[in-house]
């Protein structure tokens, strides 16, 4: 269908566009404007630009050591439970489990609890039962990357089935016949045609342990503490400090940015044409 | 190369049996078509051989090598599939030398194998394109590159000319047959198309409900077919049966329809008075003066033959004819039935008699 009226398209799309980036880029003002000026004269305009904020941020121990955390703890458990989903639906997929949609289910029931319904187990599973003498999951970044595998896995379990059962089955016999085992058959065919889905599922989990609040605030200190509840740590009874917020929030975006960059380009669609004729 | 043995194999799924104890010989360099309607278990027996289904009784034995317990990538094979299964992220070069790379052959003798293969199925063009930038034909092609780039000891084809227009299976149809004689591997080839059967096989193995019907030569199943199940199924178009029974008259065995119509036979054939089916195909009868008086229902002209339908008394009979014929639908004709090709299968058992 030829569109008619183009600039009215045009138009949406730079509404749109400027409603979503609108909060960041006054986020972003926020961030190189002084204390005393944010509040004496609030502008949306930049006329001078104070790095100050930034400096004092990256030149914190603390942050970047939470920064740090975040990064490992969200792309630990981002590989990890997209490694461990894609075995999972390849199972689920490929071979006659017993009671495999019930297994399926199972999963999935994870996520229909709100997260706050794990969080006393979580806590007394990480400081009394995963305990060895003194050493406690509590407050480790591999404690949390496996606590966010309890949420993310099922999620990830069942983003990544569609695409693995749509690989047909005929590619996987054609492999063993030529030769291939099962984890030949699994890298060399099936991984590289579920790679859109692969992606798809990194990044939405990666973006769930980025983002998450709730349990790391409660379930880190210090040692494994991630950006996210670093950031809270500038709400205080004082005061809140408005500048270095800000600036650490825009600094938090840009690992965001650089894996959607990465991965995004391995979503394409209809990778599988051709393979079989139906 | 290598000879295939299948001795009483079953296959059950569950608690339904699909496969109910099939015997079948494949000699070495032998080109063998299962056929038979769909859902008789051909795909299934083709992939027990294969290693793709767990056989539940008897044995599959190739080249003398008892093969139940051997995975696919163990026996040496090498599979066409009906969908032709190419893999779609790979070049058709790719495609063709997977299963040497799986085998960490060096890329020099991967690329040779290849570019023979290639040179063979005249593919030499598209190495570098991708299936999914090929038409049906050559997609259908390259599976059989891959096939063939591995050197099995056995080819098995499951009905790799089925989503080929007609035009093109006729090719391919020659194509695989001079590949086979070129190659001479051991062929094991399922399809339901009979003709494919006939014109391509050394043997035919006629399949129906998880049973074997008839093992022969194309020309053997034509000329001898054991009951009224291979005798309707081999020969295009299908052959004429008519039921009634046998009589004597002038000292001469007759048949009588039960409608009353008269058919001639060739010496003695059964007892007087059984109850038989007569089976004659439509190539063997001819139209002239002398013979039964039949009613034209339909004709339908090709060019180079007729095909008349007619009504003898109440029984329907086709019959093919070179002719071309000035009667029309309503009008009566001759047609004269060579009694030397009457086949007589006994009624109850529809075995040939
Ligand atoms: N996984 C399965 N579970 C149960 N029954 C099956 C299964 N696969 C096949 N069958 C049955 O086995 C029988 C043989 O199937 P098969 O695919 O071998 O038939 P075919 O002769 O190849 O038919 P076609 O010409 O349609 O391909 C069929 O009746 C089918 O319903
Ligand atoms: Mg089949």
């Amino acid at each position: 269908m030829p569109n008619e009226r183009p600039w009215l398209t045009v138009l949406l799309w730079v509404v749109l566009s400027i409603a979503t980036l609108f909060p960041i880029y006054w986020l972003f003002v926020i961030s190189v404007k002084p204390a005393v000026e944010l509040f004496s004269t609030p502008s949306l305009f930049l006329d001078t630009i104070y790095w100050k904020n930034y400096v004092k941020v990256i030149g914190d121990d603390t942050l970047r050591r939470y920064m740090m955390n975040s990064i490992i703890i969200s792309s630990g458990n981002a590989v990890l439970v997209t490694v461990l989903a894609f075995m999972a639906c390849y199972a689920l997929s490929r071979y006659d489990l017993a009671g495999k949609e019930n297994i399926f289910f199972w999963t999935i029931t994870n996520r229909m609890a709100p997260a706050a319904v794990f969080l006393l187990p979580f806590f007394l599973l990480f400081t009394q039962v995963f305990a060895i003498g003194d050493w406690k999951l509590y407050d480790t970044r591999i404690g949390m990357i496996l606590l966010y595998c309890t949420f993310n896995l099922p999620f990830a379990i069942w983003t990544l089935r569609p695409t693995i059962d749509g690989i047909p089955k005929e590619l996987d016999e054609a492999a063993t016949v030529d030769g291939a085992t099962t984890w030949q058959v699994i890298t060399e065919v099936i991984f590289p045609l579920a790679r859109p889905g692969l992606a798809v599922t990194l990044i939405l989990t990666w973006v769930f342990a980025w983002n998450e609040f709730l349990l790391a605030a409660t379930l880190t200190s210090f040692n494994a503490r991630t950006i996210t509840t670093g950031l809270s740590e500038y709400v205080t009874t004082t005061g809140t400090e408005w500048g270095t917020m800000a600036s650490i929030s825009i600094i938090t975006l840009i690992p965001a940015l650089i894996i959607f960059s990465v991965v995004q380009r391995h979503i394409v669609a209809g990778l599988t044409f051709g393979a079989v004729k139906e | 190369m290598a000879e295939v043995t299948v001795r009483k194999v079953e296959k059950r799924y569950g608690n339904v049996p699909v496969i109910h104890g099939v015997d079948v010989d494949i000699a070495d360099g032998e080109f063998v078509v299962l056929v038979g309607p769909s859902g008789c278990g051909k795909s299934t027996l083709l992939r027990m051989i294969a290693g793709l289904e767990a056989i539940s009784g008897g044995t599959v034995s190739i080249g003398g090598r008892v093969v139940n317990e051997i995975p696919p990538k163990d026996r040496d094979i090498a599979m066409v599939f009906q969908s032709y299964a190419l893999y779609p992220h790979k070049t058709v070069a790719e495609n063709m030398g997977f299963s040497l790379k799986i085998k960490g052959r060096p890329k020099a003798e991967i690329e040779a194998k290849v570019k023979r293969a290639a040179d063979i199925l005249d593919l030499g063009k598209l190495l570098g394109r991708y299936p999914r930038q090929l038409s049906g034909g050559q997609r259908q092609r390259v599976a059989m590159g891959r096939a063939i780039v591995r050197d099995p000891q056995v080819f098995l084809f499951d009905e790799p000319l089925s989503n080929l227009d007609a035009k093109l299976r006729v090719a391919m149809r020659v194509e695989i047959k001079e590949l086979h004689q070129r190659l001479g591997t051991t062929i094991v080839y399922v399809t339901h198309d009979q003709i494919e059967a006939m014109t391509m096989a050394d043997k035919i193995v006629v399949m129906k409900d998880g049973r074997v019907e008839q093992v022969g030569k194309p020309l053997d199943l034509y000329d001898n077919p054991g009951n009224v199940f291979v005798a309707g199924f081999i020969g295009s178009p299908a052959m004429n049966f008519i039921k009634g029974k046998i009589d004597t008259r002038d000292g001469q065995q007759i048949f009588v329809s039960n409608s009353g119509s008269v058919l001639p036979l060739a010496g003695a054939r059964a007892q007087p008075g059984q109850p038989v089916i007569y089976g004659i195909r439509p190539e063997h009868i001819d139209i002239g003066p002398g013979g039964l008086p039949a009613r034209v229902s339909v004709l339908e002209p090709t060019g180079s033959e007729t095909q008349v339908f007619a009504k003898l008394g109440e029984d329907s009979i086709d019959a093919i004819v070179k002719d071309r014929l000035t009667v029309r639908p309503g009008e009566d004709l001759m047609l004269r039935i060579d009694p030397r090709h009457a086949h007589i299968f006994d009624a109850k058992t529809s075995a040939r008699v």
